[in-house]
């Protein structure tokens, strides 16, 4: 079972994808939690969370971007331009950030230059950066669209009855999440956060209702596991989006368990539930716009920080890391806040700015690591 | 920092350099030229501003009193607002609020300052920012958040859904600060009743903020004296539009600085109706003589540059165009969409209209405004959608009958990196020479004011701009 979560997570077209599209069902991938993945699913289709992984060249990321830009994004386009992402029927993609919401424009003035790699359903979500009355109304609205187009485009009907349906396989399957971190975060912890973050990307990309069932198996796996965390120091994950669980690994081999997480790779992707009652098309924009976990939503400072002091706390890590991706400045300075806020808590921190992609700075982080660790041993 | 840095208080140390230098106008002549041998550290930037006689030394003497009034805020009773460029400042003024803007105090202290505002950018550094975050706001937040400076009290800004590097300073500062944080978060697009609704509910929501900050409700006549200057300032910054568009432009390049900080800092207020009226009144004069803006009367070539200008020290990007004959026909930032603009003629649902009828009206008309400032308007949505970036720089070159285009932005700015190469690809098919300039705007380390010079001139040089045999352009 964890090897079909492996296989998920490693490979951008792995087999269950490939089944899915075997089988004439469409797959829309998307680039960030802004999208919420209930709309895709009620219609019928995978949604598909997209990556960077294994790419071995920016030329053609590099080609539309501009030279400051996180390289997430033109890893993303790199692959796009590569023809990895062909299996994608459709794309759509929000404003996260900017680097992100300019895959936008370059995805598809690439598609000029390179023929056959714009997906035919190319989608724009719109997601307001406050949560306000009218901010919801927005994102609601930005959903009826979804909705309508995704309609009008694959020739499918988003029921309610789907619609509810899909939320309640979601939040079925992130409460089995959470579940996960209460025994990777417990007292004694039965997970690394290497095979953690495995599972949640896998869950990022293959059919959710096998995603579900695989976790139920995993979850009575898991308690009847051994404790793995003694004599190791229980870290906490914070920053920018990882989608590499060697990231992960190389963090751990150096004598520490990653045991709690504040990442869009992890945990804040499954900690709200959207109400199951009322509309749902309100109850999926209170859920998605309420989500003040990423600094993209700009002046809720405050509330991060609480969320990161409860999880450290209830996690009883010993000291938090705080990366980022170069040129990710939201992550990258709330660190620093961070930073100042955790360490006058007597929370050791250590701030850490990385490329994504292959992990070419190995030494140097392990070395960082290394040195963290003994700081706090 | 530096311990001698520390001496300073920023605000109160830009002041007393631009209120000494806003008396050196009005003695003789002997006595200027006799002033510019005894202040080496300033006589360029001075006179980069002074030799325009009117318009300059107001210019000066109307910052002085910007500066003043947030070196004095506290004293009588007013709040400090943080704020950005590209918020429209009148509904501050409307609550007797005194702006703090970042940006235009960055622009200052580069051009001004020897070392320029290194040590401030690093500061900011020092206490949380990454490296690569904007240095407009950098260069003078790093004061602030030394205490080197008045202390704000609230913080505004428009910039989400915009700009991230830009929200993510005024975020950084409020939470580093721990001062009250409003924002004005835009949607992807700019027109339709959809967005329009988005924007004045977001404005509405800001009042409420400044009525709980300061304690006051929204003065209904002072708002109308307000709106009233804005309108008379918006026939003016048409009228300097409308003597741009000919050629040779009778608008010195960097009349183009005086309008957008003016705007900035102080738009809405008597002092920049005054301002925009005295550069009028060179402009056509200039105009009836059938004389460039540049020093020598002549022009050789018509720059539009399409974000943001370069403030290294001692404004020799404006010396640097002026010396050859090179017109500078705005940016992004002097384009602020009134109705009756002459880039607003074709695009009449992407203007803001200054309405006075009653109070909805009026806030309706302050929140379009804001909705239209630059770069609020503009790099909102994907750059090649209608009404964004692309439409209106191929509007502006061709009204303005441009030569070239030339980007100058941040390193911080993820927003225009993310999607400039394309963009220049575009405008060159569309027939438009176009340069894009590695540097950082405000800061020198990034890129010396030297090379940014090389690649100019190879630019010009290479594209045959200004050699007397002009490209050709689709409009001509």
């Amino acid at each position: 079972m964890m090897e079909e979560m492996r296989e998920a997570a490693r490979a951008l077209y792995h087999p269950l994808v490939r089944k899915w599209k075997e089988a004439g069902k469409t797959v829309i991938g998307y680039p960030c939690t802004f999208v919420p993945e209930e709309i895709i699913h009620a219609a019928g289709m995978l949604p598909y969370r997209m990556r960077g992984i294994g790419t071995t060249s920016l030329s053609i990321g590099d080609t539309y971007f501009g030279p400051v830009i996180c390289s997430l994004p033109k890893c993303m386009l790199q692959l796009a331009g590569e023809h990895a992402y062909g299996f994608l029927d459709g794309v759509i993609i929000t404003n996260g950030c900017d680097s992100m919401r300019r895959l936008n424009e370059c995805w598809r003035k690439a598609g000029e230059d390179i023929p056959g790699i714009l997906p035919g359903y190319f989608h724009y979500f719109g997601v307001p950066h406050k949560a306000a009355s009218y901010s919801y109304e927005w994102y609601e609205e930005e959903i009826r669209e979804l909705i309508k187009s995704l309609e009008e485009h694959f020739g499918v009907k988003v029921t309610e009855k789907a619609l509810r349906k899909s939320i309640r396989l979601y939040n079925e399957s992130r409460r089995l999440l959470q579940k996960l971190d209460d025994l990777r975060s417990g007292t004694e912890a039965r997970m690394t956060g290497e095979d953690a973050l495995t599972v949640i990307l896998a869950g990022s990309a293959m059919p959710r209702e096998e995603y579900t069932a695989l976790l139920k198996t995993l979850l009575k796996d898991l308690k009847k596991a051994l404790p793995i965390d003694k004599g190791r120091k229980r870290l906490m994950l914070v920053g920018s989006s990882n989608d590499d669980p060697e990231f992960v690994r190389l963090i751990e081999d150096s004598g520490a368990l990653v045991v709690a997480d504040s990442l869009c790779f992890g945990s804040r992707s499954y900690e709200d539930l959207t109400n199951e009652e009322g509309d749902p098309v309100a109850s999926l924009s209170r859920r998605y716009l309420n989500q003040c976990r990423c600094p993209r939503m700009f002046g809720c400072y405050q509330d991060r920080l609480s969320l990161i002091l409860d999880k450290a706390e209830k996690a009883r890590v010993d000291g938090v890391i705080l990366q980022n991706i170069r040129f990710c400045d939201l992550h990258g300075s709330e660190n620093g806040i961070f930073e100042r806020d955790l360490e006058a808590r007597g929370i050791p921190c250590m701030r850490m700015e990385r490329e994504y992609g292959p992990l070419v700075e190995t030494g140097r982080i392990r070395m960082r690591i290394d040195a963290f660790l003994e700081r706090i041993a | 920092m530096k311990r001698e840095t520390r001496e300073y208080h920023y605000d109160w140390n830009i002041w007393s350099i631009i209120e000494n230098a806003s008396r050196t106008g009005d003695g003789t002549r002997k006595e200027y030229d006799t002033l510019l041998k005894l202040i080496p550290h300033f006589r360029d930037s001075l006179d980069a501003v002074i030799r325009w006689g009117e318009p300059g030394t107001l210019l000066l003497k109307l910052l002085a009193q910007c500066l003043n009034a947030v070196l004095t805020a506290h004293e009588q009773g007013k709040k400090v607002a943080l704020t950005t460029f590209c918020f429209a400042p009148p509904i501050l003024h409307a609550f007797d609020v005194v702006p703090l803007v970042l940006e235009p105090m960055t622009v200052l202290g580069t051009f001004i300052l020897q070392r320029g505002t290194g040590e401030y950018l690093d500061y900011c550094c020092e206490v949380g920012f990454t490296e690569t975050s904007c240095s407009s706001q950098r260069g003078a937040l790093g004061a602030y958040l030394a205490g080197l400076g008045v202390r704000p009290d609230f913080i505004i800004c428009d910039s989400p859904g915009i700009c991230d590097t830009n929200a993510n300073s005024y975020a950084f500062a409020s939470a580093y600060l721990d001062i009250p944080f409003y924002q004005l978060n835009y949607p992807p697009f700019l027109t339709g009743e959809r967005a329009s609704a988005y924007h004045r509910q977001d404005f509405r929501g800001l009042i409420s903020f400044l009525e709980e900050q300061t304690g006051h409700t929204l003065d209904m006549d002072r708002l109308r004296q307000i709106t009233a200057e804005i309108r008379r300032q918006s026939e003016l910054i048409t009228e300097i539009n409308e003597l741009q568009r000919i050629v040779p432009s009778p608008v010195p390049g960097i009349f183009n600085l005086f309008l957008y900080s003016g705007n900035f800092l102080m738009g809405g207020t008597p002092g920049f109706t005054d301002l925009l009226e005295s550069m009028l009144k060179y402009i056509r004069g200039r105009a009836a003589q059938g004389l460039a803006g540049t020093r020598s009367g002549k022009e050789r070539a018509r720059g539009f540059f399409s974000y943001i200008d370069h403030y290294t020290t001692d404004l020799r990007f404006w010396t640097f165009l002026e010396n050859r004959d090179i017109s500078h026909l705005g940016c992004i930032l002097s384009t602020f969409w009134q109705e009756d603009a002459p880039y607003s003629m074709e695009h009449p649902d992407a203007v803001y209209r200054v309405e006075d009828g009653d109070l909805d009206a009026m806030i309706d008309s302050l929140a379009m405004q804001v909705s239209r400032m630059p770069m609020i308007k503009s790099i909102r949505g994907p750059y090649d959608a209608p009404h964004m970036w692309l439409d209106d720089t191929l509007t502006m070159t061709r009204l303005l009958r441009a030569d070239f285009v030339a980007y100058f932005g941040t390193i911080g700015c993820r927003n225009t990196w993310g999607m400039v190469k394309p963009y220049a690809r575009d405008l060159e098919r569309a027939g438009i020479p176009a340069l894009i300039l590695y540097a950082d705007a405000f800061d020198d380390r990034v890129q010396s004011w030297d090379a940014v010079i090389d690649k100019m001139q190879e630019f010009l040089s290479l594209r045959k701009i200004g050699t007397g045999r002009p490209a050709r352009r689709p409009w001509r």
